[in-house]
C-alpha cells in the first residue's frame, strides 16, 4: 500500500516532466519543410492504454506523422491507422522503428489513428504536419 | 464504427490549435433562448447546455481546416453557385444559439466564395460574419481588417495559413475562456450542414464531378461525432432533441453511401506510406435527391427567421 502511494506520484512525475517537453522537441527535430498548424495530441498512457485521434486527410498533400515520447521501457510510440469504419489499414510497428512517417492518400478520408506504446508506460504525443505532395507540385 | 469503445486516454486539451475557423467552418443550431444569448461584446458562459469540451475537441481536431477545404475546392475547380447559399442580409435577425449556427453557415459560405475567387461575395459574407461575431465577443478576431490582411496575402498561401492558424487559436481560446461550448457546438453544426448542402448542390449541378462525392462521404464520416455532441443533452433539452432527430434522418439517408469503397492498396517505402483507394463513392441523381431532403429540413430549421 505504502509502495503504491509513493510510486503513484513518482510515476506521475516521471510522466509529467517529459510531457511538457515533448511538443517543442518533436516540432524542431522533424518538421523540416512541412507546415504545422499547431494542433497536437498528447496523453499519458499506462498499462497498454491507447489514445485515439480522428483526422481528415486530403489527396495532393503529404502528411508527416510525428509520434513523440518514450515509455518507461524506452519503447518508441507506434501508430495504428484505421479507416472511419475501423478497419485496420496499417500498424507502424510492423514496419520498424522510425522517428516519423510520411503519409499520402489518393482520396479524401477521415482516418482514426491510435497512438500506443508496445511496452511500458509514459507520455506520448502526435504531431501532424503537411505540405504539397511532390506529385501535386509537379502538376 | 467510429465510436468503437477502447481503453483510451483522452488527448490533453491544451495545445490544440485550430478550433476557430475550423469550428468556424464546420458547425450549427437552433432558435431557442438559452444561456448563450449574449448581448453585443458580452458573451455569457454556457450553463444550461453542459457540453463537455472533450467532445467538442474531438470533432474540431477531426474535421479538416478551412485552408485544406479551400485548397481542395480550388483543385476541383468547382463553380460558384451563389443562389444556393444563405442570404447574408438576414444576419442581423439571429441571436443566441441560432445565431451561432448561422455564423457557422456564413463562415462556410464565405470560405466557399473565397475559394472560388468570388471576392465581392466573400466580403458580403464577411460582413455578416463580423456582425454575428460581435454577439459572441469574437468580432475583434474575425474583423474586416484582419480578413483584408489575408486577402493581401492571397499569392502567399503559406502566410495565409499561418495567419489563419493564429485566428483559429485565438477563437478557440476565446470560446474556452468564455465558456461558450454550446455556442461552438452550434457553429460546428452550421458549418457542417452548409458544407454538406454546398457539396450536394455542386454535385447535382455537375454530375460528372464525382470527386465531390468524397466531400459528402467525408461529412458522413464526421456525422457520428456531431450526433455525439447533441446526444449528450438531448434528454434534457428540446433544442438538442430536435436537432438530433434531424441528424438521425440525415444519417439514415446517408446510410447507403460508401464511406470508402474498399481497403486501399498500401505501400510503405523508406518511411513513406502511400494508400491508394481503388474507387471513390459515386452518387446517382436519385441518391442526391434522397440525401438532400433531410439536409434541407435541418438547414431550414437552422436558418428560419
Amino acid at each position: 500500500m505504502k509502495a503504491t502511494l509513493i510510486a503513484t506520484p513518482l510515476l506521475f512525475l516521471y510522466a509529467q516532466v517529459p510531457c511538457k517537453q515533448l511538443i517543442p522537441s518533436c516540432r524542431e527535430a522533424y518538421l523540416e519543410d512541412f507546415s504545422w498548424d499547431g494542433r497536437y495530441w498528447r496523453a499519458e498512457l499506462y498499462g497498454g492504454e491507447t489514445t485515439e485521434i480522428y483526422y481528415t486527410f486530403f489527396p495532393g498533400l503529404r502528411y508527416r506523422l510525428i509520434p513523440c515520447g518514450s515509455s518507461s521501457t524506452k519503447a518508441a510510440p507506434h501508430l495504428r491507422i484505421y479507416n472511419a469504419n475501423r478497419t485496420l489499414l496499417l500498424d507502424t510497428r510492423q514496419q520498424g522503428d522510425r522517428r516519423y512517417w510520411d503519409l499520402e492518400l489518393s482520396s479524401t478520408q477521415l482516418m482514426v489513428i491510435e497512438l500506443y506504446y508496445p511496452s511500458g508506460d509514459g507520455c506520448a504525443a502526435l504531431l501532424i504536419a503537411h505540405r504539397i505532395s511532390m506529385e501535386a507540385s509537379a502538376r | 464504427m467510429v465510436f468503437a469503445a477502447k481503453v483510451a486516454r483522452r488527448p490533453s486539451l491544451n495545445g490544440w490549435v485550430s478550433k476557430v475557423f475550423l469550428s468556424l467552418i464546420w458547425l450549427s443550431g437552433c432558435s431557442s433562448p438559452s444561456s448563450t444569448d449574449a448581448t453585443e461584446g458580452q458573451p455569457k458562459r454556457d450553463t444550461t447546455y453542459a457540453v463537455p469540451w472533450e467532445l467538442v475537441e474531438v470533432y474540431m481536431k477531426a474535421a479538416p481546416s478551412p485552408v485544406q477545404v479551400a485548397l481542395w475546392l480550388r483543385q476541383e475547380k468547382v463553380p460558384f453557385i451563389r443562389g444556393s447559399l444563405h442570404d447574408p442580409t438576414l444576419s442581423g435577425r439571429y441571436g443566441g444559439l441560432q445565431g451561432a449556427a448561422n455564423l457557422g453557415i456564413y463562415l462556410t459560405d464565405m470560405a466557399y466564395a473565397h475559394a472560388t475567387q468570388n471576392y465581392q461575395d466573400a466580403y458580403e459574407y464577411l460582413s455578416s460574419v463580423n456582425r454575428l461575431a460581435a454577439r459572441y465577443g469574437l468580432d475583434d478576431i474575425l474583423s474586416v481588417e484582419r480578413i483584408r490582411t489575408l486577402d493581401n496575402l492571397q499569392d502567399q498561401p503559406d502566410s495565409v495559413q499561418k495567419i489563419l492558424t493564429q485566428y483559429y487559436r485565438e477563437v478557440q481560446e476565446r470560446l474556452e475562456e468564455t465558456g461558450q461550448q454550446a455556442m461552438l457546438r452550434h457553429m460546428i453544426l452550421g458549418g457542417w450542414i452548409e458544407s454538406l448542402h454546398i457539396a450536394l448542390v455542386l454535385l447535382e449541378n455537375n454530375p460528372s464531378k464525382q470527386h465531390l462525392a468524397q466531400m459528402i462521404s467525408l461529412q458522413k464520416s464526421l456525422l457520428p461525432l456531431i450526433v455525439k455532441l447533441y446526444a449528450v443533452d438531448s434528454t434534457s433539452h428540446s433544442t438538442s432533441r430536435q436537432i438530433l432527430g434531424h441528424l438521425y434522418e440525415i444519417e439514415s439517408a446517408l446510410r447507403d453511401i460508401q464511406t470508402e469503397a474498399s481497403p486501399p492498396v498500401t505501400q510503405v517505402n523508406k518511411g513513406v506510406i502511400q494508400m491508394q483507394f481503388r474507387e471513390g463513392p459515386r452518387l446517382s441523381p436519385e441518391q442526391i435527391s434522397t440525401i438532400k431532403q433531410p439536409v434541407q429540413k435541418l438547414r431550414q430549421h437552422v436558418i428560419q427567421v
